[in-house]
């Protein structure tokens, strides 16, 4: 490739990545009453706060936003103990037929999420966790686990064996080597899982609409996507508002621990 | 395992020159040799002390993701709305043969799979190549990666800003001058399936990129400097030293791209809820609605599994990798040395 030929092509995707998230900044900007009914191309106000204000009280976002909140800071910090500990288990622990236990608990990652979501809503609705915060939290622990617990292993795998041997001779129990040795030596990795844990959690759509209904219980995006829905009457400026305040939690994570948030993918690449 | 270890006649010796005490009484010293403490059955307890340690997992998992699972397989036997069920065996494996919305949702997953390697993992390689040792490249891939942080929720909801029928993208071929162009994107079939995959080829790029540009930084310089002193440059260098060197990474991609695409659920759910009459619904999609829309649940659990047989078999290339078993990375590892 030659080198203009190459900055070229650079510059034309930088700018075609770039025209949306303009679009969105802008539109989400102009007064939602002086909206044409076409895209503006140039900023027409700056309403954000009013426009923001109404997607959050009007549109419900507000609920739900705290909801996915507490979902996503308590079900990743859950699953990511349990999962460490499991790890532990596997990797350290004298557990019989590791790779079987392995296999059980990944498992829960392979399968697209419509495999388990009809017997999920029938034991949902028997034990009366429908629609319930305690009944989406549940699910979402137990959906984060196979992946945190995948990037875990893998990190806990290189750790060796004689850190455990030293502390065992020393006299630790399972307990102290765990979270004296362990847990401070892989704080990057488990840092690493809870973000992507907390990212997949707040981005979730299908269980949020598959189990919970009223606006309080239901997650942000689902939220979204009943506002979106609403597209000819509220008006774009609010709608775009709405997407912007709901992307910011993710946004401000990948910006401030770019490494982190994207370690959690690429060490499947590794 | 104890044994008493006298103390030799050098430390003997040496307490008695340090000190006039008499020569110290013995001791008993525990010791413990390597295989002890690899024998599994002394201080670690036994197999079933690691038990309650992965308990939790497995009762999360068991209860709310294997039960359901294998509910779901069974449940396929049956035919049921929701109040009553009966079973009737494969009949909903043989009704999906000739069910048309089946066979066109079928023909849309596979236009996803098809354009997401075409679209994004092809964008992804050259990005990643063009922006490798460039100035700026650090800056270039950042933008293209920032939608990746953006949920794909919120993408569907920017892009039908974008696409609906008075949106930005209509909008911009009427304004050079190609008022044919300009069209109802998410109406027709199968302009809506194609448009869906651009709006997610902006969001699925980014981590391609990433992936690749790893990739790229682990070629080692000395295999780049030989191929350039033979006088490879341009595209036989892309062709004979990167693209082979990518392999690993590549498969990866491919792999993610794959079950990514055939996953893909919340974009088509909110810009076109599988409409206009089911035309743009892919595997995904008819499973939902036929289990909570139309209370087919039976039907959709045959269509889940059927969905489920594709993801696990067009992703067992990139699992191999994933094994806990050393075999397959052993096999991995042999296959890039000799590459």
């Amino acid at each position: 490739m030659g080198r203009t030929v190459r900055h070229l092509f650079i510059a034309g995707c930088v700018l075609l990545w770039l025209i949306p998230l303009y679009l969105l900044v802008v539109n989400a900007l102009t007064p939602a009453a002086e909206y044409t009914g076409k895209p503006d191309w140039t900023f027409q106000g700056f309403d954000l706060v009013e426009n923001i204000k109404t997607a959050w009280n009007v549109a419900g976002i507000g609920d739900s936003f705290q909801a996915s909140l507490l979902y996503a800071v308590v079900c990743g910090l859950a699953a990511v103990l349990i999962a460490a500990m499991a790890a532990f288990a596997v990797v350290v622990l004298p557990i019989p037929r590791p790779a079987f236990w392995f296999w059980l608990i990944y498992s829960g990652t392979l399968f697209p999420l419509q495999m388990f979501l009809a017997p999920l809503f029938g034991l949902y609705a028997d034990a009366d966790l429908y629609d319930t915060r305690l009944g989406l939290m549940l699910i979402y622990a137990a959906w984060a686990v196979p992946f945190a617990f995948f990037l875990i292993r893998n990190q806990m795998t290189t750790m060796p064996p004689e850190l455990t041997e030293a502390a065992l001779i020393d006299g630790a129990s399972f307990r102290r080597i765990f979270w004296r040795i362990h847990v401070p030596l892989m704080k990057a990795g488990l840092g690493a899982a809870f973000i992507f844990q907390f990212t997949a959690v707040w981005n979730d759509l299908l269980l949020g609409i598959t189990l919970s209904r009223s606006p309080d219980v239901q997650p942000v995006m689902a939220a979204l996507t009943t506002l979106n829905n609403a597209y000819s009457s509220t008006g774009p400026p609010v709608i775009l508002a709405g997407a912007l305040i709901v992307s910011a939690p993710t946004l401000l994570l990948f910006l401030v621990f770019r490494g982190l948030f994207l370690r959690g993918v690429t060490a499947s690449a590794r | 395992m104890t044994e008493i270890v006298t103390p030799g006649r050098r430390a003997a010796k040496h307490s008695a020159k340090h000190s006039a005490k008499p020569m110290r009484v013995r001791r008993r010293v525990p010791t413990r040799t390597p295989h002890h403490a690899a024998r599994g059955n002394g201080r670690l307890g036994g197999p079933l002390a690691a038990l309650p340690w992965a308990l939790p997992a497995f009762a999360f998992v068991g209860v709310l993701l294997v039960y359901p699972f294998f509910r779901s397989v069974y449940d396929s036997f049956f035919e049921n709305n929701g109040f009553t069920s009966s079973f009737t065996g494969f009949d909903n494996y043989a009704r999906l043969a000739d069910d048309p919305i089946f066979g066109r949702s079928l023909l849309n997953t596979l236009m996803w799979v098809v354009g997401t390697l075409l679209l994004p993992v092809l964008a992804g390689l050259l990005i990643a190549v063009a922006t490798h040792r460039m100035r700026f490249g650090g800056i270039a891939q950042l933008i293209i990666v920032l939608p990746y942080a953006i949920s794909a929720a919120a993408t569907a909801v920017l892009w039908n800003f974008m696409l609906t029928s008075d949106g930005a993208v209509n909008q911009v071929l009427r304004g050079v001058g190609l008022d044919s162009w300009a069209q109802t994107w998410l109406l027709e079939w199968p302009q809506n399936t194609l448009s869906m995959i651009v709006a997610s080829t902006w969001q699925a790029t980014g981590l391609n990129v990433v992936l690749f540009a790893i990739g790229l930084r682990a070629i080692p310089q000395d295999t780049v400097e030989a191929a350039q002193l033979d006088g490879a440059s341009g595209w036989r260098m892309f062709r004979y030293i990167t693209l082979p060197q990518l392999r690993a990474v590549t498969v990866v991609v491919v792999g993610m791209a794959i079950v990514n695409s055939l996953k893909a659920f919340d974009m088509i759910w909110i810009l076109t809820k599988g409409g206009p009459s089911r035309s743009s619904e892919t595997l995904a999609l008819t499973m939902y609605r036929e289990a909570f829309r139309l209370f087919h649940v039976g039907y959709g659990s045959a269509i889940a599994l059927v969905l489920s047989v594709i993801v696990v078999a067009s992703s067992w290339l990139y699992l191999r990798r994933q094994m806990p078993e050393a075999e397959a990375e052993a096999d991995a590892r042999a296959a890039t040395a000799k590459a």
